[in-house]
């Protein structure tokens, strides 16, 4: 180790101690100290770990965290990041924080932002790549889904005995020829006669050979399932591990088979679906015992916070964060299990963390909610008339769509509302203003976690 | 309104030019359609596949990634007769983005390439360096004094041409290329805007203005005041 690093993981970790000792906080301030002072300091603080970095556009989070479940079952040390500390100074700041290890090489399972994978493997070699999925997120990010995944591939390049983990249903995960051992895993849930195309709206269906638009046999949601090109044979690899059985699905629960074996997790959606069987994979591939992999499933509820079930004066009351096209599908996709009745809120806002543009709602499946079992509909937000209008377009009963732009107005109309159940669809800054309204009125205890 | 109307949309590229909500347009177009009695029907119009011009009365065409517009552009090409003779008789093209830059005679793309449009109209597209126009755009159009309302996102700056008037003035925002005040393109019935939001959910005027000189131009003989009185307040 150089004088400079060691200097460098002083300065780090005492400020990490500073910050944890009397501000009561420390996440990426220690980080950004420690890689001012040697931007090399990954690594000197990762070589002494097997790394594996789970990227992605969506479900990163989550795969993360069923992945730390899974290898716990047969490792004792299993550092991971917070989530949202996905980039650099995040990084070290997790390393920072771990305590010595006690076996030789620990394991890190590390959710890393898909630009921050090429700082990572500059200076560390991680024994495995998880690929969960890249679609379009806010369009002033990255831009471009081929954009976003050069950038994963950079990073990649980098450490070419690593070995992929990924998303078999995912085209573009099959475009680019990586010399890196690889794993696919994938829904193998139906049979190869059916041929069809995917919806219009739907990103990412060009052949990366012969750029014909890509047929499938079955898609699970988006762009992703069992794909073929009519024109030159370019097609889904073979699957290394299987979903070959959806079992009952609510939105609170899902139940399927891999391998052959039975598996269940405590939250809705066939995307969080791909996150179990990502984190499955993994596990297999550090020789977890699929029987430990469906008892690490179900072993902490608390990995599943993201859809938080809220008491509002007796009413259920579901809260779900939107924030693209594709998530808000699979979120109408999760709520079309719901067999009871139910009242229905979405606050549409267009702050910066919302992204700006409110475009992405006309992508949205609406249309759905006008088949499922629901009394009222309420649009608010700072954008209620664009939420509102697509409602209409989606063909919403006037005589029961209420519009309410004021959003304590909506939070005291909650224990009136005609349903025992309720869900709210909100984006990402009308959360946060609809969660400050609950803590005052002390239904639940404030903060976004 | 006994009769029963039916108007056809051709969404161009559809499966492939759809990247910010562009599909709302013909959403808006269908709701719309509906209060004024008109069966609306859509249908994709993809790569290898015919357009025709004398079987549809509107045409959508979005915009798309760099990557797909490349691919649309080969094959634009091949519908480059049909698209003029549609335009030349009157039908009603919407081109949001991509689509614009592609009726035209060019456009560079993000790195740097010039990838050919068709040509039908006379505009062109270059690119800006290290900058995007993003954010809320408000325009007035000069002829009717209608106020747009819409979201830019776009890199290309875009020079209109001979029989091109803009499709309104710049009021808040950049429009087509940031310094002459113009915002689209009006050529016919052709209206070319960068305008996401979509377009026609933010201004509803403009779907109806659509809808009733389709109808006018497939039903020469039938007269569409009741239509022309539906009611299309702005959802903006
Ligand atoms: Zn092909």
């Amino acid at each position: 180790m150089s004088i400079r690093s060691e200097f460098a993981t002083f300065a780090g970790k005492s400020s990490y101690w500073f910050l944890h000792t009397f501000m009561n906080g420390g996440s990426s301030l220690p980080g950004k100290i420690t890689t001012a002072i040697d931007p090399a300091i990954l690594k000197h603080l990762g070589q002494n770990y097997d790394i594996i970095v789970v990227t992605g556009t969506n479900g990163k989070t989550l795969t993360t965290a069923l992945t730390v479940q899974v290898l716990k079952q047969k490792y004792p040390n299993v550092v991971t990041n917070p989530s949202g500390s996905n980039m650099e100074q995040g990084l070290v700041t997790t390393f920072l924080k771990a305590k010595n290890p006690k076996t030789n090489r620990p394991l890190a399972v590390l959710e890393v932002d898909e630009a921050n994978v090429i700082k990572l493997t500059k200076y560390v070699k991680p024994i495995a790549f998880v690929f969960t999925n890249i679609f379009r997120d806010q369009m002033d990010r990255y831009g471009e889904i081929y954009t976003t995944y050069n950038k994963i591939i950079d990073g990649v390049k980098l450490a070419p005995e690593a070995t992929i983990i990924a998303n078999g249903d995912a085209p573009i995960f099959n475009s680019v020829d990586l010399p890196n051992p690889k794993i696919y895993y994938g829904f193998k849930n139906h049979d190869d006669k059916d041929n069809f195309k995917a919806e219009p709206n739907t990103d990412g269906v060009l052949c990366p050979v012969c750029q014909n638009i890509l047929h499938y046999h079955y898609i699970s949601y988006a762009n992703l399932g069992n794909y073929f090109c009519e024109h030159c044979g370019f097609k889904r690899p073979e699957l290394t591990h299987e979903l070959t059985k959806l079992g009952a699905l609510t939105p609170n629960s899902s139940d399927f088979t891999v391998d052959g074996q039975d598996l269940s997790i405590g939250i809705g959606g066939i995307y969080n679906i791909y996150n179990a069987l990502a984190a499955y994979s993994v596990g297999r591939f550090l020789d977890v015992d699929p029987k430990d992999i469906a008892k690490a499933f179900t072993a902490n509820e608390r990995v599943f916070g993201r859809q938080e079930l809220i008491d509002i004066d007796g009413k259920e009351t579901t809260l779900v964060l939107v924030k693209n096209p594709v998530g808000l599908n699979q979120v109408i996709d999760t709520i079309s299990k719901e067999k009871d009745d139910f009242s229905l809120i979405c606050l549409l806002n267009a702050n910066y963390a919302d992204g700006i543009d409110t475009s992405w709602i006309w992508d949205g499946e609406f249309e759905r909610f006008t088949k499922m079992p629901i009394k009222k509909f309420i649009t608010g937000g700072e954008r209620y008339k664009d939420i509102t209008f697509r409602f209409k377009v989606a063909g919403v009963d006037e005589n029961i769509h209420e519009v309410q732009p004021n959003l304590e107005k909506v939070v005291e109309e909650i224990p009136t509302l005609p349903t025992q159940k309720v869900y709210i669809l909100a984006t990402y800054t009308a959360m946060l203003q609809l969660r400050k309204d609950f803590a005052e009125k002390g239904y639940i205890k404030g903060g976004m976690e | 309104m006994t009769k029963e109307y039916t108007l056809h949309i051709a969404h161009l590229y559809g499966d492939l030019m759809n990247t910010y909500g562009d599909l709302g347009n013909i959403l808006v177009l269908k709701y719309y359609g509906k209060k004024m009695g008109i069966n609306v029907e859509s249908q994709v119009v993809s790569l290898d596949e015919d357009f025709k011009s004398d079987d549809y009365d509107i045409a959508v065409f979005g915009g798309g990634q760099d990557f797909e517009q490349s691919i649309v552009s080969k094959d634009f090409q091949t519908k480059k007769d049909e698209i003029k003779k549609f335009i030349d008789s009157d039908g009603c093209l919407l081109a949001i983005c991509g689509g614009y830059q592609l009726l035209g005679k060019y456009y560079i793309d993000a790195e740097g390439n010039k990838i050919p449009g068709i040509g039908v109209l006379d505009h062109y597209t270059e690119q800006q360096h290290d900058n995007r126009f993003i954010g809320d755009i408000k325009i007035k159009n000069k002829e009717t004094g209608e106020v747009y309302h819409g979201f830019e996102n776009h890199q290309g700056v875009t020079y209109t041409g001979n029989g091109e008037r803009p499709l309104g003035d710049v009021e808040q925002g950049y429009g087509n290329n940031g310094t002459d005040q113009a915002e689209g393109a009006i050529f016919k019935n052709v209206y070319c805007t960068y305008f996401h939001g979509p377009i026609l959910a933010r201004n509803n005027i403009i779907a109806k203005h659509i809808l009733i000189k389709a109808l006018k131009r497939r039903y020469p003989n039938d007269d569409f005041s009741a239509q022309e009185k539906i009611d299309v307040s702005e959802s903006y």
